[in-house]
């Protein structure tokens, strides 16, 4: 764009983006009826009901729980097999075509098996959203891997490079910030498997306060809890397209 | 993957080995160890490769499992061809425009960023229990990533392009069908293919929502009456469809846009 447009026209649209919007969620809430959508000041009312009986935090820690605890697991191991897969270079040829395959294929479909089999404890959905995370880590771990040259290993092989010097100076470097890309774009899988998880496996945290309210046509509820899980993903991918720009500034970075 | 000892004994063995008998190594090990595993501590019910493969033809011959291909697939494809369209004119005009960017950008990302899986109920509020709602949920799930890969297409024409363009007086429509549009098409088509993606996932999402006839339903329905082998099938046509897509995208890219570097692509 040409011209730079001053300041207070940006903020100035922002201010009038928000405006308008809240005002056609309060408009649009109020014209249909109250089982088809609450209006902001009534989700906002909601939000802050739920928010004192303890209702919406209680539900949000138990969320985070499955989330962090699917999503760490989708890391720890994710990452250090991307790791290996970098320098056992057989290994990587065997086995990236199966992780393209598996990262390309919906893990929701598999949510009915891990029900039949593991019911309805915290283990099943935990593997949920260990399943949507850890695909796309190792999809770019792998990646990240085919970019290093095997020039490269030869060389520092040539100068008898030690095997830690080897993954200090050419493997970690070549492949971290591949890895935080498969993080950052696990972050927004893996909130879809939470929330999946708490539909169809046992109901818990955002995802049982979304049902509920749904069932009880508490629709100011439903919208309350959908406006907390979207600031909760807007938050985390902010947050991992941050850790993103800081620690693979020298790969072409986009959000 | 439990596969890495395995194969890393294979390696051992075959250090000369083409990359495809590798691969195909590789899978049998994996499918072994699947079976195996399967047998050992799994009860019977549980799908293992040498059942799924004694189903294989009659599943994917029987008049139900086509018709609920048939209607998943037609889903995905009607909403991510509806999530296009307004997706390409959203983003074109975000990118084109900093007043449309200022306007709606925050509600793209936010909605980008919400799990579409949370908006089911809504959507079965809105559509009922219908196919409709499996349709919307498909198009909600593919529109906002295409409409953000887009806009950051339509941000990316170089400038020189313009000024050429400008210089030339060309029309604004010409400007955007002849310049920003062709110059958008790697990030059309890496949205294209994260909202494929997407869409295929809320398709699945939203028949074990519904329950209308598709191929979630089928391996909901075939997973509840302990027919894993049968239900398989069904996630492998979804696989199937989740690389096939991956694969078209890409080859269009190469073949039609062989200027762009893949290393550069956006999302």
């Amino acid at each position: 764009m040409a011209s730079r447009p001053s300041l207070l026209f940006r903020w100035g649209l922002t201010a009038l983006s928000l405006a308008a919007g809240a005002a056609v969620w309060e408009i649009v809430g109020r014209r249909t009826g109250a089982a088809f959508m609450a209006p902001l000041s009534e989700t906002l009312v909601r939000l802050w009901e739920l928010t004192l009986s303890g209702e919406l935090v209680r539900a949000l820690g138990s969320s985070l729980g499955l989330f962090a605890a699917g999503f760490a697991l989708s890391v720890v191991l994710g990452v250090p097999l991307g790791l290996l897969l970098a320098r056992v270079r057989l290994l990587r040829i065997a086995l990236e075509p199966y992780i393209t395959v598996m990262n390309a294929t919906p893990m929701a479909a598999l949510i009915p098996f891990i029900l039949s089999m593991m019911g309805f404890g915290f283990a099943p959905k935990m593997l949920v959203v260990f399943l949507f995370a850890v695909f796309p880590i190792l999809y770019n771990t792998v990646e990240g891997a085919r970019s290093i040259r095997p020039e490269l290993i030869e060389v520092a092989r040539s100068f008898r490079s030690s095997e830690g010097a080897l993954w200090r100076d050419v493997l970690l470097p070549f492949v971290l910030p591949f890895a935080l890309t498969g993080i950052r774009q696990a972050i927004g899988r893996a909130l879809v498997g939470m929330v999946a998880a708490e539909f169809f496996l046992s109901a818990s945290g955002i995802g049982m306060l979304i049902q509920s309210g749904a069932q009880n046509f508490d629709t100011a509820a439903v919208f309350a809890a959908i406006l907390l899980i979207t600031l909760l993903g807007v938050g985390l991918m902010e947050l991992g397209a941050a850790i993103e720009a800081r620690y693979a500034a020298w790969r072409n970075v986009r959000r | 993957m439990t596969a890495q000892s395995e194969a890393e004994t294979v390696s051992a063995r075959n250090g000369a080995l083409s990359p495809l008998a590798v691969r195909l190594l590789a899978g049998i090990v994996l499918l072994a160890i699947w079976e195996l595993g399967v047998r050992a501590w799994a009860p019977a019910y549980v799908a293992r490769p040498t059942g799924v493969a004694a189903v294989l033809w009659s599943v994917a011959t029987s008049r139900e499992f086509l018709i609920a291909t048939g209607d998943t697939l037609s889903a995905v494809l009607e909403g991510l061809a509806i999530a296009l369209v307004a997706g390409i004119g959203t983003g074109i005009a975000m990118g084109r425009s900093l007043a449309v960017d200022r306007l709606i950008r925050y509600y793209v990302f936010a909605l980008f960023a919400m799990p579409m899986v949370a908006v089911l109920p809504l959507i079965t509020l809105w559509f009922g229990y219908t196919g409709g709602a499996r349709l919307a949920t498909t198009v909600f799930a593919a529109y906002f990533s295409i409409v953000l890969n887009a806009a950051d297409g339509a941000q990316a024409v170089p400038a020189e392009y313009l000024e050429v363009s400008r210089s030339f007086r060309a029309p604004r429509w010409r400007v955007l069908v002849d310049c920003v549009l062709p110059a958008s098409l790697p990030y059309l088509l890496a949205g294209t293919r994260l909202g494929a993606a997407r869409a295929l996932i809320g398709a699945v999402l939203a028949e074990f929502f519904i329950s209308v006839p598709g191929l979630g339903t089928y391996i909901l329905f075939n997973s509840r009456s302990f027919h894993h082998d049968q239900a398989i099938v069904a996630v492998l046509v979804l696989a199937g469809c989740g690389v096939g897509f991956d694969a078209l995208v890409n080859w269009a890219t190469r073949r039609y846009l062989p200027w762009y570097r893949r290393d550069e692509k956006p999302q």
